[in-house]
């Protein structure tokens, strides 16, 4: 009864069978991102109160929250596929390790720069060695290593493999680097963000970041289904189901 | 076939390794030049008063002995890639991590050895005090294995590829930051008067742990790196 699924999973890794789900799922993704970000957005900047200490400088926690998620989220999601990539050298796997890590390390990158800007509204300075903050940019040097041993290779998918064994290694430092900066004593304790915490946001200001987080979820989504196609292509070319497709562009 | 009995291989390839690094001594002498180097360079950055020196003494030699290893990684596994001689090894019978365990011995030996035995002199530039220097070597002793070990399986991942220099950087970075935070944390503490011994026992016990998994770990990395 419910064998379908497992078929339906099967089906999925192969490539033109993901390239032509990837190519409809996409334009919802983007579609939804847009608008769930359009609403949080609204929500966030014109419904939420000041806040009582921070006034509207808290705002940007709308952007810089979820960021910081996606950071640690897609990082999760691309260990998970390495490791499939390098256990049972699914292709598809690879593929998607590869491309959720230039995704993983622009989210990185806007948390690090909105965190920034806001420290320096809040706590007078662009840049603190707060744990939370250094172990941030540890995450963006990961994600860097990764990217530039993925492009260090001649060969494709030996390079995704290094990459996807890089990043492997890499999860097991997360934690290593969580913990170490906890013993490490930093000069400056910076102000941390808790959300469920005794001072808690009110519901608010909780919704938008909420809306915005599954915004960014779609978003991702988006992005890595079009990259994912892009790479699929390029790594098939010569394949009979990519020459059909191409084929039928130049008929159009 | 018969094969070599496992101690009389490792000896075998640890044999062959510190024989060309030795037939190639000016080689070893460069990471201790360049730490000199840069040791010297920080008076002049910082300016030459005493007590400053004194409070970065321990992080700065600290600092100077990583880099210079990872100058020195990158030509771990590369003559032996470029004469194939990593091949056979990978193909020996006998079990690669093993091999590769005791290369990594034989780079520690004739890289990272030489630095400790010169990082006393560094740090007394730096005017670190004396009763300091028992725990600076014994933070390296334990720091500088790692560091060859971590290494060593990045070094065996860009084994594919032409240019590795700075990319080994950029991996090996995020790896060692819990090693330098420990060392230097071990380090600060002896400085201050306080017990030190438990970031050492830290940093112990994750070299217990990177002596089993890091060879495995390299052994794999150079299969993948090699498997073209």
């Amino acid at each position: 009864m419910s064998s379908w699924i497992p078929l339906w999973l099967h089906k999925l890794g192969s490539p033109p069978t993901f390239y032509r789900f990837a190519g409809k799922l996409r334009p919802w993704m983007l579609a939804l991102a847009i608008v769930l970000g359009l609403v949080a957005l609204y929500g966030g900047l014109v419904l939420a109160p000041p806040d009582y200490q921070q006034g509207d400088d808290y705002r940007i926690i709308f952007v810089h929250v979820p960021s910081a998620w996606m950071g640690l989220f897609i990082y999760g999601v691309m260990a998970v596929s390495a490791f499939i990539a390098l256990v049972w050298r699914i292709k598809l796997a690879e593929v998607v390790a590869m491309e959720s890590a230039p995704i993983g390390a622009a989210f990185t990158l806007i948390t690090l720069t909105t965190g920034s800007l806001w420290g320096e509204r809040m706590w007078g300075t662009w840049w603190t060695w707060d744990a939370r903050l250094t172990s941030e940019l540890v995450l963006l040097f990961l994600y860097l290593g990764v990217i530039g041993l993925y492009h260090a290779f001649e060969d494709r998918r030996q390079g995704a493999r290094a990459a996807a064994f890089l990043a492997l290694i890499g999860i097991i430092n997360v934690p290593i680097v969580h913990f170490s900066v906890n013993w490490w004593n930093t000069l400056h304790q910076g102000s941390t963000i808790r959300l469920f915490g005794p001072s808690t946001m009110s519901g608010s200001m909780i919704w938008p970041l909420l809306t915005m987080m599954v915004a960014t979820k779609c978003y991702y989504v988006f992005s890595l289904c079009s990259r994912v196609r892009a790479d699929l292509l390029a790594l098939e070319s010569g394949k009979d189901w990519v020459r059909q497709i191409a084929a039928g562009e130049t008929a159009r | 076939m018969n094969q070599a009995p496992l101690g009389r291989a490792c000896a075998a390839v640890l044999r062959r390794d510190l024989t060309l690094a030795w037939r190639r001594r000016g080689d070893i002498a460069m990471p201790v030049l360049y730490a000199l180097i840069v040791t010297t360079l920080f008076p002049f950055a910082l300016g030459p008063e005493n007590a400053l020196l004194q409070r970065i003494a321990g992080g700065a030699v600290l600092v100077t002995v990583l880099l210079a290893m990872l100058l020195a990684l990158d030509g771990m596994f590369r003559s032996d890639i470029e004469d194939g001689s990593l091949e056979q090894l990978v193909l020996a019978p006998q079990p690669l991590a093993l091999m590769l365990g005791m290369k990594i011995l034989a780079h520690w030996l004739t890289t990272a050895l030489p630095l400790i035995v010169i990082a006393p002199m560094l740090a007394s530039m730096l005017q670190l005090p004396v009763a300091v220097m028992p725990v600076l070597l014994l933070a390296l002793a334990l720091a500088t294995p790692m560091l060859s070990l971590l290494g060593a399986v990045l070094v065996a991942l860009t084994a594919g590829t032409r240019r590795s220099g700075m990319l080994l950087a950029l991996m090996l970075l995020p790896l060692c930051v819990p090693v330098v935070i420990f060392a230097a944390g071990a380090l600060a503490a002896a400085q201050q008067g306080l017990p030190w011994i438990a970031p050492i026992a830290w940093l112990g016990a994750a070299l217990a742990l990177a002596l089993v998994l890091a060879p495995l770990a390299c052994a794999a990395a150079l299969r993948i790196a090699l498997d073209a």
